[in-house]
């Protein structure tokens, strides 16, 4: 039986890695992706759930994910001190994205 | 009284516990529950064998039986546990009896994703594989010799290997993977482009973007695979879905599981109830760079976490980390690999990345055998520390991921390994090491050269 952190987290990753396959895809191979399966669930993952997740600033997005059960929330020694996806604010978003764009526009 | 240690599962997480538990406490009664016929085997080996890379099954089992009966393992073979009982300090297996224990390691591993489809009914009798136990491995192998055509079933890393194998046995293989390349949950499209061309010039037919719909079957056996691009003849199906926590029994007996499915740890390998631990493929762990968990790690990380929870189930103190997750393996011609994310994975997650790519040399240019190494690095575009890491290459591949799995760990930065130090020997090493090259590359799209 899936808990609802189950549940979401199935879901969520199955729909973030669609559109992140999307975009590798376009990027890579020149591919435009595959129509997806229709229906209004999956719709609403990848019409709203996946444009709102991404349009968060990774701070905030990440204390939402860190806020859900599991391993991370009991004691490890050095978790969460990683530099630098651990912000202390959210203030440093801005300059990422700018930075991710740049990124973007190299095409790696 | 002797402490009595049990542990539930013989893989390299059962008995990694099983040995550090005796070693932390030799007094201590040690019995390990397994439903199968054997113990301490490598079942990551079995593509392998099908491939005739390894002549035989015989080299996967690290020790015989009577090995740990000698060791004083009381080990249980065949004898599935039906539930456990926290409260009453006990397990009770299939046939009813009881058996107590003053600690407990489960290390109950994975079970294969349920396909879903219809068709499944079929079963192994049918033509339908899951690749796990060694003794159906070794029947599967004499079926395969009267196998014409295959089917895998997803690209997953055990399908990435069994792809592999089985041309190597002269059979028609077709991969079929709902996703628009191979391994796409985990790598990137350009380090998968040389494996499947590889696979191409092996006769392997790949069908991606492409959903399993139904095995179909006649006389009991599967003659064909119903895929939304059209029918596949087919023998043979290895159905390679994700690898899913077996944390059933943990997950009846009011034991916390996480949103993977798998059993919450903490860094002794702890569960929430006293007196339990737990570690393997049955288990969640925090990943070192995001903090998110995950499961379904390697042998490595598996027998590793074996032997902190036995360890401290004998009443000794070890502790796990947060994992950075090196990989690597072979697919088609190729090696490939890599260190917590590329670039499909860290787009899902939203993590910021900026990238630096090269594609150096294994060896002196001069020198024969010298192979193509592709690497691509990933940094934190703040403080340019690596964040993650895919390769492609003829060689030397693992020892780069081992490399840049501790460097990952430590903090290592872009400028760190811009002006890195390499070995140069052209048996052996290239006067430019491409992790160098990729991370110089990475500072130059970052004007900071």
């Amino acid at each position: 039986v899936s808990s609802p952190s189950q549940w979401l987290r199935r879901n969520s990753e199955r729909f973030l890695l669609e559109a992140a396959q999307a975009d590798m895809a376009r990027r890579y191979l020149g591919q435009m992706p595959e129509p997806p399966e229709g229906g209004i669930v999956p719709a609403f993952w990848r019409r709203i759930f996946v444009p709102v997740y991404r349009r968060i600033p990774w701070a905030i997005r990440r204390r939402l994910i860190l806020a859900m059960p599991g391993s991370h929330r009991r004691p490890w020694r050095g978790l969460g001190t990683f530099g630098s996806v651990a912000p202390p604010s959210s203030e440093w978003t801005a300059p990422l994205q700018a930075t991710e764009g740049r990124h973007e526009q190299g095409g790696s | 009284m002797a402490r009595r240690i049990v542990v539930v599962g013989g893989g390299a997480a059962g008995i990694g516990a099983a040995g550090a538990a005796k070693a932390a406490d030799p007094t201590a009664s040690i019995q390990v529950f397994t439903e199968f016929e054997d113990v301490g085997y490598s079942p990551c080996g079995i593509p392998y064998v099908h491939g005739k890379e390894i002549p035989s099954f015989d080299s996967l089992l690290l020790q015989g039986k009577e090995y740990y009966a000698k060791a004083g393992f009381d080990i249980h073979y065949q004898t599935a546990v039906d539930k456990i009982d926290p409260g009453n300090k006990r397990i009770v297996l299939d046939d009813g009896e009881k058996v107590p224990y003053d600690r407990l390691v489960l290390a109950t591993g994975f079970t294969y994703a349920d396909p879903d489809v219809p068709g499944l009914e079929l079963g192994s009798k049918g033509g339908l594989y899951f690749v796990k136990n060694i003794r159906r491995a070794m029947e599967w192998d004499k079926y395969l010799d009267t196998v014409k055509q295959a089917v895998v079933q997803e690209a997953s890393p055990l399908g990435l290997e069994m792809t592999t194998a089985l041309p190597h046995r002269g059979i028609e293989t077709h991969l079929v993977d709902p996703h628009p390349w191979a391994l796409a949950e985990v790598a990137d499209p350009d380090i998968m482009q040389p494996v499947q061309d590889s696979w191409e010039e092996a006769g392997v037919k790949m069908h991606f973007n492409t959903k399993v719909e139904a095995y179909l079957g006649e006389n009991g056996k599967v003659r064909a695979v119903k895929t939304s691009e059209g029918e596949i003849p087919a023998q043979l199906v290895v159905i390679c879905t994700h690898k899913r926590p077996n944390a059933q029994l943990a997950q009846e007996a009011g034991i916390a599981i996480g949103s993977t499915g798998g059993i919450v740890v903490d860094e002794r390998m702890a569960t929430s109830t006293e007196g339990v631990w737990a570690a393997g493929d049955c288990v969640e762990l925090p990943h070192g760079v995001s903090s998110v968990p995950i499961q379904g790690l390697s042998g490595s990380h598996a027998y590793a976490q074996g032997k902190v929870a036995g360890t401290n189930a004998a009443g000794g103190r070890r502790r796990y980390q947060p994992v950075f997750v090196p990989w690597g393996m072979v697919a088609g011609k190729w090696m490939i690999g890599g260190v917590s994310f590329g670039e499909t994975l860290a787009t899902a997650l939203g993590i910021p990345f900026v990238v630096g790519v090269a594609t150096g040399i294994s060896r002196a240019r001069y020198y024969p055998e010298m192979k193509q190494v592709r690497v691509k690095l990933l940094a934190d575009p703040r403080t340019l520390r690596l964040i993650g890491a895919q390769m492609v290459g003829g060689e030397g591949i693992k020892e780069r991921a081992d490399f840049l799995g501790m460097a990952v760990r430590k903090g290592i930065t872009l400028e760190d390994l811009a002006t890195m130090e390499n070995v140069y020997s052209p048996p052996i090493g290239a006067l430019n090491e491409p992790i160098a090259i990729a991370a110089q590359n990475g500072l130059a799209e970052l004007g900071r050269t």
